[in-house]
């Protein structure tokens, strides 16, 4: 990092002392600045690298998270407007009936709940 | 919605029906499902009838001993209206029978005609909210599954009728937990399950018990919903005097609160009947209250309805809870 601070500085001097004069920036600065951050990148890996840690490792050896099951049931939603509907108004079950009486199964009555 | 085997028939003192959908794998045919449900249905009701001599319910009540041999399903409903009276705190309470055949419910007053709701309100005495009897005589009652057997003080009675059309929905529901779709009804009692629901959920109507008429409709994708209301089981007595079937503990009279009916969900059947019959007796104001959490509707005496909770448009957001695990998919 120290080495990154002087190539900066020296940089803006050179920046400085150049003003007048119109003269490309040299492109040493930023080669060694390029050079010095991989430098310290390069080290840092070499060096995790060599103490053992992996990321495979490291999750082998922690447990596994347990996963809960969420069950969401949304049990009712509103039917925005909804009142009497005059054409299944009498297709309520209300008709006494000592035998089962079987309809047609495809467009079933409405279900409908009232006093018990 | 694929095909369903729909059919209704007369038990308990209403009108059963059950729409079956497809089987899943392993299950008999919808309509071999319906003819077991139909002939459970049968069973359920000579073992639970208050008005047969012959039930099991009525030999219990008859009974002089403290404990009682009883039959699962007969343990099973005496359970169910315990839980009710608990959940309810006294409002539905299962140990009125002497109370309710002193307002005229001797026998079943399934196929008669009822009186006239807008009369009786007229001459009803000023509207207050129920309250649970002075004993709490069902704080009691204990079912020993252990030994199989019924205990409770002698000479208290038990009517399921508070609690029964729920618990017949709920057990058949699990019956038919494996189609594909079912809606179990109850004589209003509903319980609506399977895959398919879940998808597409089916809508139920309610009814205004005023005008007959279909007063909001509901999508039900799992769970129960049940309505209690004062419009059919309603009668005059031998002074003249306007009864119904609905108690008020406290006094041990027809309750007046302000409400005719009330329609509530939840997540079965039977919790929903005994919220219903709690938000009635309870007046509008508790009635509210009780119905908040999932939802409901109110029939006030003026034929108002009044949606509650998520029905009301405020739907309530449940976000998953870290810990949830719910009853994995039971």
């Amino acid at each position: 990092m120290t080495t990154t601070t002087t190539v900066v500085t020296a940089a803006a001097m050179t920046m400085t002392e150049a003003k007048g004069k119109p003269k490309r920036p040299s492109a040493a600065p930023v080669f060694l600045g390029s050079l010095a951050l991989f430098c310290v990148l390069f080290g840092l890996v070499a060096y995790r690298a060599g103490s053992g840690f992996s990321a495979e490792a490291t999750a082998v050896s922690q447990p596994a998270p347990q996963r809960k099951l969420v069950i969401r049931r949304v049990v009712t939603t509103v039917v925005p407007g909804s009142g009497p509907e005059p054409a299944a108004a009498s297709s309520a079950p209300v008709e006494a009936a000592a035998a089962p009486v079987e309809s047609a199964p495809v467009e079933p009555a409405p279900v409908v709940t009232s006093s018990s | 919605m694929t095909a369903e085997h729909d059919i209704s028939f007369a038990a308990m003192g209403s009108h059963v029906r059950l729409l079956i959908g497809e089987p899943g794998p392993g299950l008999p045919p919808a309509a071999t499902a319906a003819a077991e449900a139909q002939s459970f249905v049968a069973d359920f009701e000579a073992t639970l009838s208050r008005f047969d001599r012959e039930s099991e319910l009525s030999a219990l009540n008859r009974d002089r001993r403290e404990r009682v041999p009883a039959s699962p399903l007969l343990r099973r409903a005496v359970a169910a209206g315990l839980v009710a009276a608990e959940q309810s705190r006294g409002l539905v309470d299962p140990t009125l029978v002497g109370e309710i055949e002193r307002a005229g419910y001797v026998a079943s007053r399934a196929w008669m005609a009822p009186a006239s709701l807008a009369a009786a309100l007229a001459q009803a005495p000023a509207r207050r909210p129920a309250g649970p009897h002075h004993e709490g005589r069902w704080r009691r009652w204990r079912v020993d599954e252990e030994a199989g057997e019924i205990v409770r003080p002698p000479g208290q009675r038990f009517d399921s009728g508070g609690s029964g059309k729920g618990l017949a929905a709920d057990l058949l529901a699990m019956k038919l937990a494996g189609y594909r779709s079912f809606v179990v009804d109850c004589g209003g009692d509903i319980r609506v399950g399977g895959v398919e629901a879940e998808v597409r959920p089916r809508v139920v109507h309610v009814e205004h018990p005023l005008s007959g008429e279909r007063l909001h409709a509901i999508r039900v994708s799992s769970g129960g919903v049940a309505t209690s209301g004062l419009d059919r089981r309603i009668w005059r007595d031998a002074c003249g005097r306007y009864a119904h079937h609905l108690l008020d503990p406290a006094t041990g009279e027809p309750a007046w609160t302000g409400l005719i009916a009330a329609t509530a969900l939840a997540a079965t059947a039977l919790e929903a009947e005994t919220l219903a019959k709690a938000a009635l007796l309870g007046g509008p104001a508790r009635g509210a209250e009780l119905l908040c959490v999932n939802g409901g509707i109110l029939v006030h005496d003026s034929g108002r309805v009044q949606l509650v909770g998520s029905l009301a448009g405020r739907p309530r957001v449940r976000l998953p809870q870290p810990d949830t695990t719910l009853e994995a998919a039971a």
